[in-house]
């Protein structure tokens, strides 16, 4: 498993993806900071008041896509070149593969996760909020971070399947607003793309109840390891094309 | 099974939409030999060479190789395979020696390896440039590179001399028949080409439409390149019909007439008749058999080869 990480790792050497996961958590972050500016009358309620507004399109919008973004890319390579050709013969097992994928592509939303909180941190310091940072944060960044991990699986899932880049890129924004009416209709915790919104507090800020939280996670882990089952069973039964 | 059998199929089979591509394939490739796997384009070279990595499931029979069962033991199996399958698998914005490395890890091979490997296909110079640099000859080298890391036990390599110039082909076939004896190999290659077979393989296997026609030593394939003879005369009618009393059975075709091979006292004894019945005789030739004719007796089609 360690070997086949450590492949994945150097295949993002030279790699333009490091620009995109830079530059879409500060897009969202700005458009954020801005409509708080801007109605800073209504909004009232300092860190709390800018979350709502960086969260919206971070957690909502950007981060999914970001996601499904980067699966998207990890899966290119492969598709690339005939790729899977020399994947799918090197001595590893099929499930190292994908979970090597996934491990890769869960340390890169990590690391966004932990630039957008410090973008979140600076930008609240630049707009002068006075009060004490919100120690909610890191619940919102860990639980963010476990549900993006659902979205990745299901994303690098579907990647692997569809060869083109986009598709599983559009795929992945319908899912979004699928989860938004699911989160409407309080059904959130039972779909991946709405489990974002929920862990990272966009749409409410008050903390789930211990049973809404273990049901969070159970709902995650259900999603990641039936997600990766689905695919390492598919790249075990299928053809490599 | 054969005793030193490194790859054995049995009835290896492959359909796609219910159309037959590989058609119960017996492959025997013996320890040490440099097999030759020959067929036209879309034979199913390719697909039975994804069958015996896994890249292709089949649809019946089953793979042997080192003496294992595929389905069970893919991993241990993999280990002592290198493999260059269809076009090079390559990251094209990593470097050379960037792509070696995905390979080491993967195969968990010491660095002098990847030296070893590249300074064998001789990109040692170009190991810093990026891989979409380099032109489809240096690819093709880099992915040779990335089968040979490993020194593996087999090396199964579809198509090795594809998109290399004429010096290129000569510096790889050399390098190919090199291998069984420098490092213990064994290798599996396919091509379209007879020529390229001909001139590395130490046994063949011929293919077409998925069936394989033909299997064995390249000198028991050579041994059926029998030579015929042909003769031309002023009346080659009558010659024939002058011929037959005496049991020499010919074949008109074109301006002259063939007969199965025959000893040098046949061939004196007939042009004699001839020349006792007043037939005069312009040309008798001795005409071999080429390889070329043998394949496309084989497989029965004026392909191109």
């Amino acid at each position: 498993m360690i070997r086949s990480i450590s492949a994945e790792w150097i295949k993002l050497r030279h790699s333009r993806i490091g620009i995109i996961i830079l530059i879409l958590p500060m897009i969202s972050l700005l458009i954020g900071c801005a409509n708080y500016y801007f109605n800073r009358t209504v909004l009232q309620n300092e860190w709390y008041s800018l979350w709502t507004q960086v969260s919206l399109f971070y957690g909502e919008f950007f981060l999914p896509i970001l996601i499904a973004i980067i699966c998207a890319y990890f899966c290119r390579l492969e598709h690339l070149n005939r790729n899977w050709n020399m994947v799918l013969t090197a001595p590893v097992s099929i499930t190292s593969i994908f979970i090597a994928k996934l491990w890769v592509i869960s340390i890169l939303i990590l690391i966004v996760q932990i630039f957008f909180a410090a973008l979140y941190f600076s930008a609240g310091k630049l707009l002068g909020l006075s009060t004490a940072f919100p120690s909610e944060t890191l619940g919102w960044l860990v639980r963010g971070w476990l549900a993006s991990i659902s979205i990745a699986t299901i994303q690098l899932g579907i990647s692997i399947r569809i060869r083109s880049f986009a598709a599983p890129i559009g795929i992945g924004l319908c899912a979004v607003f699928i989860g938004l009416g699911m989160y409407i209709a309080k059904l959130g915790l039972f779909f991946p793309y709405s489990l974002l919104t929920i862990g990272m507090g966009v749409l409410s800020q008050d903390n789930l109840n211990d049973s809404e939280l273990i049901l969070f996670l159970v709902m995650n882990i259900i999603f990641i390891t039936a997600g990766s089952f689905l695919s390492i069973h598919r790249l075990k039964k299928t053809d490599a094309v | 099974m054969n005793e030193n059998a490194i790859v054995a199929t049995n009835n290896l089979s492959k359909y796609y939409d219910q159309i037959c591509r590989v058609n119960k394939v017996n492959m025997v490739v013996k320890e040490g030999e440099i097999y030759g796997f020959l067929g036209p384009n879309g034979a199913g070279k390719s697909t039975t060479l994804k069958m015996l990595l896994g890249l292709v499931k089949p649809s019946e029979g089953n793979v042997t190789i080192f003496g294992k069962d595929w389905s069970k033991h893919r991993q241990s199996i993999l280990k002592q395979i290198g493999s260059l399958i269809e076009s090079p698998s390559y990251y094209g914005h990593l470097t050379g020696i960037e792509n070696m490395r995905i390979m080491q890890r993967l195969r968990q091979v010491p660095n002098k390896n990847v030296e070893e490997a590249l300074r064998i296909v001789r990109l040692e110079n170009q190991k810093n440039k990026k891989v979409e640099q380099y032109s489809l000859g240096m690819k093709q080298r880099l992915g040779i590179a990335m089968a040979i890391l490993s020194f593996p036990k087999l090396l199964i390599l579809d198509e090795p001399t594809n998109g290399l110039d004429p010096a290129g082909i000569g510096e790889i076939r050399e390098l190919i028949k090199s291998l069984p004896q420098r490092y213990g190999m064994t290798v599996l290659l396919s091509s379209h080409l007879l020529s390229e077979i001909e001139q590395i393989a130490t046994s063949v296997g011929i293919i077409s439409d998925g069936k394989l026609l033909f299997q064995g030593d390249m000198s028991l394939l050579k041994a059926r390149s029998r030579a015929s003879i042909s003769i031309k005369t002023m009346d080659n009618g009558l010659a024939i019909k002058t011929l037959f009393p005496y049991g020499f059975m010919a074949e008109p075709k074109k301006d002259r007439f063939f007969f199965n091979y025959m000893s040098d006292s046949q061939v004196a004894h007939i042009n004699k008749l001839l020349v006792d019945h007043g037939i005069e005789v312009i040309r008798i030739e001795e005409n071999k058999m080429s390889l070329e004719d043998i394949f496309l007796e084989l497989t029965g089609k004026e392909r191109s080869l």
